[in-house]
């Protein structure tokens, strides 16, 4: 039958052309290639930027695989445990740290390590102590205001103040709204979580304890009971709804939706990662370039002092990437490490703070936006880190948020009550059960 | 002449057959016609096996099993998991009740839209090819793009929707912080994407009616409604009971709409039976539960459709 002959052949030069294309005789394959799963991201692009540099002179391709935030851990983590040679190079972050440290490689041998700040590496240790990750640009919650609408004196230093600066500024008609920011799933440092702990408060007892084991130790004992954090509950079902000085659907927002208000020039104040501040003064997408402060943020009836959280962003090695694309990993993240007027354009094109924390003072000195940002977060204490580091930790995430949101969507008189309810599911999702 | 195969009788001997998996000899004896479609099966049928059959055995498999997503040990559990899944008070009081809501909510909705618009694209009327491409596009938007579309049109602040409603005088809504508004937007998003296929396929069916009783109920000088109630859905209902039977299975396992307009939100008012097994395999990292939480809604989708395809198969027979 000539279908069937012909239907034959055409299989046959199909998997001979692929043979072809994928195999030796590829030019393609002889190529050094590194490739790096990444959060598309301006800083990500711009430590990327500087790589690049260093792979174009020593002839390799660098391959970014861009992925949506949304789904970046899970299908990294599945990545990882599979064993496969995927990625080179991927994005890590503290939330995850712990998660990854037994499918990471080690990175104490990158050169230029050694001019990192050390607190932000403590969720990166794997059980033998060595290092997993190679930083890449610091992350730190930055309470940003409308330098144009409050003068520096005039910026809330407390919770109450943050109330009246922004009510007074809404009756004025400046602004829609006092304050904006993301509280949704993967979003809740910008809003419940900062004043959390700049409230004296946190969510597992011993508060603002990190070590495992005496996390262990205490059971994972959730404190969101505590009066504490029912405070900044309230506090922000007031903000909402009785003070209106923040939106309705605040509850929904990601990132994104809040700093689109804030970059629409509607909201006097928001919290978010000082790695926005580029997209902040991009005058593509915001009306407010060169309009924007940076202060310590604003104290809750418990804190006598402001607090911050420092933490990083960084590049990891998989532990399943072959030998030499291991090697060759490290010598690019190394010749990041060691490229100071990278990490300076890297500050200067996108507001992400230099890995290399030598350069801090330097920068300070010259650029009064890196000072705004040293006063506002580096200089002030952090009470502890920004989340905690046992594999638990976005399962605990996710069941507090689940939480937060059910008692700002209710009313104000059931807080106490959805926040009992859901004590034993945070304590569940922290044990594993 | 035609020869008959060869009759065996009862009393006659025969050896023993070895069973074997494929057997060389009797796939050559196959007529040429029968190897060519064989032939043009097998590329389909690979890629069933590989990324359907496969992956539902695996996950299968690690529904039995202790596996994370971060540490898979792969110890055999047994039915724990199964056993935490069917004692979720959350399971059982959302997501059940959400996911079956939502099916019959988004079922009923489309095919009474769908068959609107297929009653009035199977008249004639100046246009109505154009009307008939303009019905359609909702099917050319991808699930995720029209979610996305949809999130950003409710929004409080930047949104069409409560700008239009500002324009009408009425106070602008937070559609997306309470549970039965949130639900509101996803049944909305959703029937807007499904109605016109309903209507393509309604459509299809009434212009294959015979004319016959048509022209008979003119005659008779049977009102529209009467001839739309005992003769159009009679006759149609073979047809409705397919789309039925098909999008009830396809709306059981919403994922993209619900995750991108509320994520199974606010807190997990809105979470559905899809998201519920994603929430656990990749947030919560339990790919055993989220694989049990599969296995049960599989198990409860197949008795679902089957009673459905029993009950509307009856009803078209019975209105035979």
């Amino acid at each position: 039958m000539p279908e069937l002959r012909s239907f034959i052949r055409l299989c046959a030069a199909t998997a001979i052309g692929l043979a072809l294309s994928t195999g030796p005789f590829s030019a393609q394959a002889q190529e050094r290639e590194l490739k790096v799963g990444y959060m598309k991201n301006p800083i990500q692009d711009a430590s990327l930027d500087i790589m690049e540099k260093w792979a174009k002179t020593h002839g390799v391709k660098l391959t970014r695989v861009p992925m949506a935030y949304s789904v970046f851990m899970e299908k990294v983590t599945a990545t990882l445990t599979s064993g496969t040679d995927q990625f080179d190079v991927i994005w890590h972050n503290d939330d995850w740290g712990q998660l990854w440290k037994k499918w990471l490689d080690t990175t104490d041998d990158v050169r230029g390590i050694e001019n990192a700040d050390q607190w932000p590496l403590l969720a990166f240790w794997n059980d033998d102590k060595k290092l997993t990750v190679v930083p890449m640009a610091h992350t730190v919650g930055t309470f940003f205001y409308r330098a144009d609408l409050v003068r520096p004196e005039e910026v809330p230093t407390t919770f109450a103040q943050l109330v009246s600066v922004s009510q007074r500024l809404q009756k004025e008609g400046k602004v829609k709204w006092g304050y904006v920011g993301g509280m949704g799933m993967n979003n809740t440092w910008f809003s419940l979580w900062w004043t959390m702990w700049a409230n004296n408060c946190d969510i597992l007892k011993p508060l603002f304890e990190r070590n495992n084991d005496k996390l262990v130790a205490a059971k994972f004992e959730p404190a969101v009971t505590e009066p504490c954090h029912r405070e900044i509950v309230e506090f922000w079902w007031d903000a909402i709804n009785t003070h209106k000085i923040s939106p309705p659907g605040m509850t929904t927002y990601g990132r994104n939706e809040a700093n689109a208000i804030f970059m629409a020039g509607e909201a006097a104040f928001t919290l978010v990662d000082s790695t926005h501040f580029g997209e902040f003064n991009d005058p593509k997408r915001s009306k407010i370039v060169g309009k924007i402060g940076m202060a310590p943020f604003p104290v809750g009836p418990r804190a006598q002092k402001p607090t911050s959280w420092n933490e990083i962003w960084g590049w990891a090695i998989p532990k399943g990437a072959p030998a030499e694309r291991k090697q060759l990993a490290k010598e690019m993240l190394s010749a990041m490490m060691s490229d100071e007027a990278g990490q300076i354009e890297m500050w200067k094109k996108t507001g992400g703070p230099p890995p290399n924390v030598k350069l801090w003072p330097k920068l300070a000195a010259e650029d009064k936006d890196f000072a705004a940002l040293k006063h506002a977060v580096f200089d002030q204490t952090p009470i502890t880190h920004s989340a905690y580091y046992f594999a638990e930790w976005p399962a605990v995430h996710k069941a507090y948020s689940d939480m937060a949101i059910a008692a700002l969507s209710g009313k104000r008189e059931d807080i106490p009550k959805v926040l009992a309810e859901h004590v034993d599911k945070i304590h569940r999702a922290a044990t594993g059960n | 002449m035609i020869e008959h195969p060869r009759l065996f009788r009862a009393s006659e001997k025969r050896e023993p057959r070895r069973p074997r998996l494929f057997h060389l000899g009797s796939f050559l004896r196959m007529n040429e016609k029968t190897r060519f479609m064989l032939a043009l099966i097998t590329p389909a049928a690979l890629v069933l096996m590989l990324f359907q059959v496969v992956p539902i055995l695996t996950g299968a498999n690690a529904s039995f099993r202790d596996w994370t997503l971060h540490d898979p040990k792969r110890t055999w559990v047994g039915l724990a998991n199964y056993i935490h899944v069917l004692r979720d008070a959350e399971f059982l009081a959302i997501v059940l009740p959400n996911t079956f809501g939502f099916m019959i909510a988004t079922v009923s909705l489309s095919l009474f839209f769908g068959l609107m618009i297929a009653l009035m694209l199977n008249k004639r009327f100046r246009g109505r090819w154009l009307v008939q491409s303009f019905v359609l596009l909702p099917l050319m938007v991808a699930p995720v793009i029209a979610a996305i579309m949809i999130r950003w049109m409710f929004n409080d602040q930047f949104g069409v929707v409560n700008a239009a409603l500002e324009g009408l005088g009425i106070a602008p809504i937070s559609w997306l912080t309470q549970r039965w508004t949130t639900f509101l937007v996803i049944l909305l998003t959703d029937v807007w994407l499904w109605t016109p296929w309903f209507a393509l396929i309604l459509l299809a069916g009434l212009q294959s009616l015979p004319t016959e009783p048509f022209e008979a109920a003119r005659i008779d000088a049977a009102s529209t409604w009467r001839t739309f109630r005992y003769i159009t859905l009679p006759m149609l209902r073979p047809v409705m009971v397919v789309c039925v039977v098909i999008r009830s299975i396809d709306a059981f396992r919403t994922f993209d709409i619900v995750w991108t307009i509320s994520g199974g939100g606010p807190a997990r008012a809105t979470e559905m039976f899809s998201l519920y097994a994603y929430v656990e395999s990749f947030q919560f990292l339990n790919l055993a539960r989220g694989s049990a939480a599969a296995v049960i809604g599989a198990i409860i989708i197949v008795i679902f459709a089957l009673l459905l395809y029993r009950i509307l198969n009856r009803f078209v027979e019975v209105s035979r």
